[in-house]
Formats: C-alpha cells, structure tokens, sequence
C-alpha cells in the first residue's frame, strides 16, 4: 500500500506540474501567436530573428535550455539590466526556469503551426472583412482567430500534452513537481513500482481530460462546416 | 415592381451633369513583380449605369475591379469613385469603400457565422447598429435574395445559388451607391446560375450602379447598357450592348463574341 504522507506529496507535485505547464504553454502560445504574426510578411530582420530564435529553441534539448536558465540565467538577466543601469539580483527559481525554457521552446514550434494555420485562412476571407469595412482588429478576432483554431487545434492539443510530459524531465534543476516525489517517496519505501504507477496514472488522466475538452473546443470551432466527405461549393477551403 | 427596393441615397442619372462619374479610371497601370496587368487603362462608369466587362482569361478583368476597392493597390493613374479620389491613405480607402459593395466568384461568407450573422456583422462593427436594428436591416434584404428561410442556417448548409445571394444581401445590407461583380455565377452549378442572375437583374433596375465581370452574355444583353471588351491589360473595344454584339469593331472582340456565343 502506498503511504498517504507519500500519495500527498505526489498531489502537491502534480499541481506544481499543472501549474508549470499551464504557464508554460500560455507563454508559448504568445510567444508563437507574436513570431507567426510577425513573420507573415517576408521582412529581412525579422526572419532572421525568427530564424535564429527556432534554430536555438528547435535546435537545443528543451532540459539544457532549463539548466542555461538556471545556472546562467541570473546572470544574464542583472548584465542585461546594467545595461540598462540597473544593479539588481534577480534569483532564479526552478519554477521560473522550467516555465521560461519549456515557454520558449515550445513557443517556436507553436510559431509554426499557427503561422500555417493563419496562411490557410482564404484569403477570400481577409478580403471579405476588408470591403465590408471590418476593424482590423475585429477581423483577427472574430474571423480570422476562429477559422485558425478550427485549423491549429489538433497541433495545438499535441503540443500542450508534450509541454506536460516534459515537466517531467524538468524536475533533474530541481523543480519540486510530480515526477521529484515519485523518486524521493520510491527511494525511501523501496517500493518504486506504486509511486511511479501513481505519476503515470496523473499523466495518463490529464492527457484523458486534455481531450475531452479539446473535442469540446474542436466541436465549437467546427460549428458551421459540413463533414469533409460531403461534396458541394461550401466555401472556398 | 422589382424584387429590390434599393435604398440607397438620391438615385442620380447618367445624365445629370452636375455628379461626378460613379467610378473614373485614368490611365491606370497595375503591375504585379514585373508583369503589366493594366496598361494605361481609362474607363468610366456613370450613375446607375449597368457596365458588363468581359474577355478573356487573364486579360485583367478582376486586376480591374479590385483596383476600384483598392483588393489591389494601382501603380500608377488614378481612381475615383464618387469624386473621391482613391489614394494609399487609410481614410481614404474606407471612404471609397464605404460607397462600393463587392461580391465574390468564391462568395466569401463567413463559415462559422450563420446567414444572419455574416449580413448583420459588418452593420453592428462598421455602422455600429444595435443588434436588432442590424438584424432588421438583414432580414429586409434577406428576403429581397429570397433567402430570409434560411437566415439561421450556415453558409455550408446552403446550396452555391443561396450563398452567392446571401453574399449579395450582405453587400446591399451597407446600402453602397455602387456594386462590382466579379464573375458571380462562375463557381455555381447550372441550376443556381439563374437565381442569382435574377437577383442582379431585379437589382440593376433599381438604380443602383453596378460594374459586372461576367461571361453570361445573355444576362449581358438583356441587362448591361454598356459593354467592355478587355484584353492583355488594355481595353479592346467599348459599345453600348446592343452594338456591341451586333456590330463589333475589332477582330479581336469578333472572335471572342464567335467562342461564347
Ligand atoms: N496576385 C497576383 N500575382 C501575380 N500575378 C497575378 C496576380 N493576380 C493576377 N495576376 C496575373 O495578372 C493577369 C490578370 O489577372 P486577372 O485576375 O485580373 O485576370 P482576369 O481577367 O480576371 O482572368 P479570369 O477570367 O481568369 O478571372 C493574369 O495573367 C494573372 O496571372
Ligand atoms: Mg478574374
């Protein structure tokens, strides 16, 4: 029988998992929302920017971007902030490390997809919106925005449950979550095989509830279009 | 009595002298990289004048119209609509616009909007109505395309026929002086052509100027004033309707004429 000290701790684990993913991926999606939108149009500077951004992010194991983070990240943040004339410490934490890294990892792969997503809207669309005199913003938003979920929600489902997994990974800087009880409660009850099972069956469930509401969300997205295999003029796809 | 009342302001004759044309080209040039798609194009439109403009694929019709909603931004030349002169300026480009309704080979509907929502959305975000004030203006016109049944139906749900009308209706619901048709019934079955053509027949006996690329000859004959005859970017030949299919000038038009005929 697991202890329930032990089962408690891996509680607490699983909400600080939940709670890096969550940060993480949010971070992701504006870091991918910006860069997809900001790389639309074929600008010099900006693509090299994004280029070198997703080769380092892409390139790079998401756990050595962590402990780059970690290690050197307080450093970099208070020379950067010297810069600025400011002479500040600012700590790192486990918590800040793993969401910034897995943020930004993440974030360029999310780029991708919502980049294609956005460029299979029709254009038809945008010109739509353009003669009836839409705002632009109300264009993005209630137009565009719609018709790229339909089209980014798979990817974006995967993406968030990889985020997730990673955490795991993220425990070796030392981040109190999840995977960190299950060692420490398996080492010291020799008794690894529960405590492990306990963390799968977490992860197992959240990935369970992650597409539950991903049909929900995909259900509303697809609200308007008839099954693919139909035939007929619909909208210019 | 027409199908459409059309409620937009004063409707003014080609005659009277003292409005400008509704659209004036001058010497309008559009490149595309290093294509000429336009060359030195000049070309009017009066008050509630009904023009068809046709030829060839790719000799530019659509470069044309999408030049007058700036869809296309001209290189060189100018475009007024109205008297306004289009410029790059963004007040400029609603102002025009604000007078133009446009409809679309591909229709363009919203698709995760129902009918109603797609003739009511522009109405509450440009216009700024209430929701039941736009929503009595959509319904007005939803029911001048003969599509009111349908008005909480998606666009999906509706044959090609009953889209391109919604389409319509969403383009008259902002009451613009001048609708531009670009190839309207190309994308339909033969069955649903003749609604929408109906529906542009009703409308253009209301007064309303309206500028149609289309290879319909027939609705050509039986609709237009004027015909316009473009090739390779230039315009061939110009001829009020029934000239223009009896006595065609050039050879050019001639074997056009021969081939959709
Ligand atoms: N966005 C674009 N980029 C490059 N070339 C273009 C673009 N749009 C049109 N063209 C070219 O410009 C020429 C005129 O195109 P346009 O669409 O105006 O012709 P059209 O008369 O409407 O033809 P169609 O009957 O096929 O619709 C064509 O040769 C086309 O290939
Ligand atoms: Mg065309």
């Amino acid at each position: 029988m697991p202890l329930m000290g032990f089962v408690q701790q891996i509680g607490t684990g699983a909400l600080v998992t939940i709670q890096v993913a969550v940060l993480a991926y949010l971070l992701a999606l504006l870091i991918g929302t910006l860069f997809a939108l900001a790389t639309l149009k074929r600008r010099l500077v900006v693509n090299i920017a994004w280029q070198t951004y997703a080769s380092i992010f892409t390139g790079v194991p998401s756990l050595l971007v962590a402990f780059l983070f970690y290690y050197a990240g307080s450093g970099i943040i208070s020379s950067v902030l010297s810069l600025a004339g400011l002479n500040v410490t600012i700590d790192i934490s486990p918590f800040m490390a793993a969401v910034a890294a897995l943020g930004m990892v993440y974030g360029a792969y999310l780029a991708d997809l919502i980049r294609s997503a956005i460029q299979n809207v029709p254009p038809g669309q945008f010109e739509a919106t353009k003669v009836l005199l839409i705002p632009r913003p109300a264009a993005w938003v209630l137009v565009i925005l719609p018709q790229v979920l339909r089209l980014a929600l798979p990817g974006m489902t995967n993406m968030w449950i990889v985020v997730l997994k990673d955490t795991a990974l993220i425990s070796l800087i030392g981040l109190k979550e999840i995977m960190a009880y299950a060692k420490l409660a398996s080492g010291v009850t020799k008794e690894p095989f529960i405590y492990y099972l306990l963390a799968s069956a977490f992860f197992l469930g959240m990935t369970a509830l992650t597409y539950f509401v991903s049909q929900r969300i995909e259900q509303w997205t697809r609200r308007g279009y008839r099954p693919v295999a139909v035939k007929g003029p619909a909208h210019a796809l | 009595m027409n199908a459409i009342a059309h409620v937009s302001p004063v409707v003014a004759t080609s005659a009277d002298p003292a409005l400008p044309p509704a659209i004036s080209l001058r010497k309008l040039n559009k490149y595309y990289g290093a294509f000429h798609a336009l060359r030195d194009v000049d070309f009017e439109v009066a008050n509630s004048e009904i023009v068809v403009l046709c030829g060839p694929s790719g000799s530019g019709k659509s470069s044309l119209i999408r030049c007058i909603n700036h869809l296309e931004q001209h290189d060189s030349g100018t475009v007024h609509v109205n008297g306004m002169e289009l410029t790059r300026k963004a007040a400029d480009v609603a102002r025009v616009r604000r007078q133009l309704g446009m409809v679309f080979q591909g229709f363009n509907l919203f698709p995760h909007m129902t009918v109603l929502a797609n003739c009511t959305f522009a109405l509450r975000l440009a216009l700024h109505m209430t929701t039941p004030q736009a929503e009595g203006v959509a319904r007005e016109y939803l029911a001048k395309v003969n599509v009111l049944d349908q008005a909480e139906k998606f666009p999906a749900e509706l044959s090609g026929g009953q889209q391109q009308r919604v389409a319509i209706a969403r383009a008259l619901c902002l009451q613009p002086s001048v609708m531009l048709f670009d190839e309207p019934t190309s994308a339909l079955d033969p069955e649903s052509v003749g609604s929408v053509l109906r529906i542009m027949e009703d409308l253009a006996a209301t007064g309303i100027t309206m500028v149609c690329v289309t290879h319909e000859m027939g609705f050509a004959r039986r609709v237009a004033h004027r015909c316009v005859f473009m090739e390779k970017g230039e315009i061939v030949e110009q001829a009020p309707t029934d000239q223009f299919f009896r006595k065609p000038t050039s050879s050019r038009l001639q074997r056009f004429l021969k081939q959709v005929l």
